[in-house]
């Protein structure tokens, strides 16, 4: 792997998938963001991985905008070479979210969409165990981490 | 949960939930006479919703519950959020608060290696003297919390902007004086475990990581740096006064769980080394500017990412301009760490006494990882 800043990943990123990205930028030398179509994200990822030598993935996480109607799903993935913090991001549609999975690239993401799956109901094709991690498998309540839950048994 | 099919011959062992070496969780093994083929780890035991909770509290009311995600690292749960707090708002923080934040987060890294030292002892059934010596040490610093702060655990000294409690007279020299007792005590460490020849057989080459696993399946703290790779976010990204300070990242080449051990003792030593040079150096002057308890923050997002005993916490949090945040996103470390240590038995051959010594070089905190 070689080195490369975080304003050079940004330019190098934009030349090569130019029309898979929809926004990218670097705000610091340690940070850089990155919001792709939902369509092009394996794809995105595994050139992440492959090319550009994000090897190491951090976690996962959402976001949830109910004036929006959409929730946003993180990647937080580690350059172990230039040592920069991507975030990897894809608006998915609220009323049925759901995304390829990406365990395929990373494989240790898996409990990280496993958490996304119990927190905002994202369903996550393809991924080879999604079964509740945090929340009880008998649980009813809905999805805790969206803006409208209100309780476990409340309407 | 969904049972896989087992293979006849294999057998399945529920270990837990009731407090196996350390908190609540349950792992489940399938093993086939001494060998381990399979490890689940089903989390979720003590899930309180800290993320939620915090969506609801306000700035400052969040920090309390945070400090229970470990209570044996109390400083650095909270310090990131803290750190991410300050960056969106762009609050100041006094130049000595930041080195008394420092110099807790170092006493608070010790007090966690400690625990996780004394228990890996306990965990190979030969030493239950040092996990007593541990816990006898760490007194030390729990009196110097106490001093410092009013509390032993859970002491909520940090916000934005500053610490609440500034040093009570003479805590210098008592710095100095328990850092000096701690540095005799760890020869003791040394030489009744690390290099006892009970304690080598028990660990040298067991469950061992290579580093591209350890980058690939996303490892984190003394994990990581047991297997050789020198991430440390005390130097990635220096938050308060790290920066300006004299110490080093620790690594072991080894892979195994003696060189995860190894990498927790000279932390402490390196944790040592900080505490002293900042007895000796801090500077004088204020350690807050105005309190506002209901303070807003400007609309925005923000990320931080701080070192703690375990290894990497990560906060993300959004602003929305309101009094409390839109969202809080927290990257634990063991729940990355908990991932290796599923796929560790794949990766090296693991027998079921081994179980104990192997679970407790990862040193999980479940709570942290269930949030």
């Amino acid at each position: 792997m070689s080195k490369i800043s975080s304003e050079d990943f940004v330019k190098a990123f934009q030349n090569a998938q130019k029309d898979m990205v929809l926004d990218i930028s670097s705000s610091d030398p340690k940070r850089a963001d990155l919001v792709v179509k939902l369509e092009n994200v394996v794809e995105v990822a595994e050139s992440l991985r492959d090319n550009f030598g994000f090897v190491m993935p951090i976690s996962a996480g959402a976001i949830d905008y109910p004036e929006e109607s959409r929730i946003r799903m993180i990647y937080y993935l580690f350059h172990p070479a230039s040592r920069f913090l991507l975030t990897l991001r894809v608006d998915l549609p609220r009323d049925n979210p759901s995304m390829p999975t990406l365990t395929s690239v990373w494989e240790a993401m898996s409990f990280s969409e496993r958490e996304a799956h119990d927190m905002f109901g994202i369903m996550f094709e393809g991924h080879p165990n999604l079964i509740p991690i945090l929340l009880s498998p008998d649980w009813k309540g809905g999805h805790p981490l969206l803006k409208d839950f209100k309780g476990e048994g409340q309407q | 949960m969904k049972e896989p099919i087992i293979e006849p011959d294999v057998m399945r062992i529920s270990w837990g939930p009731q407090h196996p070496m350390s908190g609540q969780t349950r792992i489940i093994l399938d093993v086939d006479g001494e060998k381990v083929h399979k490890i689940i780890a089903d989390l979720g035991f003590t899930h309180r919703g800290v993320e939620k909770t915090l969506e609801k509290r306000t700035f400052f009311g969040g920090i309390i519950p945070l400090d229970r995600m470990a209570m044996v690292d109390t400083a650095n749960m909270s310090i990131g959020y803290v750190t991410a707090l300050e960056k969106i708002g762009g609050i100041e923080v006094p130049e000595r608060a930041k080195w008394i934040r420092t110099l807790v987060c170092e006493m608070s890294r010790i007090n966690s290696h400690l625990y996780a030292f004394g228990l890996q002892a306990e965990s190979t059934g030969y030493f239950p003297a040092v996990f007593l010596w541990t816990t006898v040490d760490r007194e030390i610093l729990l009196d110097l919390f106490e001093e410092l702060t009013g509390a032993r655990w859970s002491f909520n000294l940090f916000f934005p902007g500053g610490v609440h409690h500034d040093f009570p007279d003479g805590f210098k020299e008592k710095i100095l004086k328990s850092v000096k007792y701690l540095r005799g005590r760890f020869k003791d460490y040394w030489d009744a475990m690390v290099e006892n020849p009970l304690f080598e057989n028990r660990c040298n080459g067991v469950a061992t990581l290579k580093p591209s696993d350890a980058l690939r399946l996303g490892a984190t703290g003394p994990v990581l740096r047991g297997s050789g790779i020198d991430i440390d976010m005390r130097r990635e990204e220096p938050y308060d006064i790290y920066d300006e300070l004299d110490w080093h990242v620790i690594t072991e080449d080894a892979c195994d769980v003696m060189a995860r051990t190894k990498v927790r003792y000279h932390e402490i030593g390196q944790s040592l080394n900080i505490m002293e040079q900042i007895a000796l150096k801090i500077p004088d002057g204020p350690v807050k500017g105005r309190v506002n308890a209901f303070m807003r923050v400007p609309e925005g997002e923000g990320i931080s990412r701080v070192e703690a005993g375990r290894g990497e916490m990560g906060w993300h949090i959004w602003t929305n301009g309101t009094s409390n945040p839109y969202r809080v996103k927290i990257t634990s470390p063991t729940l990355r760490n908990m991932y290796v240590f599923e796929r560790l038995a794949e990766l090296d051959e693991i027998l079921v006494a081994d179980i104990p010594v192997v679970i407790n070089s990862i040193d999980p905190w479940y709570l942290d990882a269930d949030r």
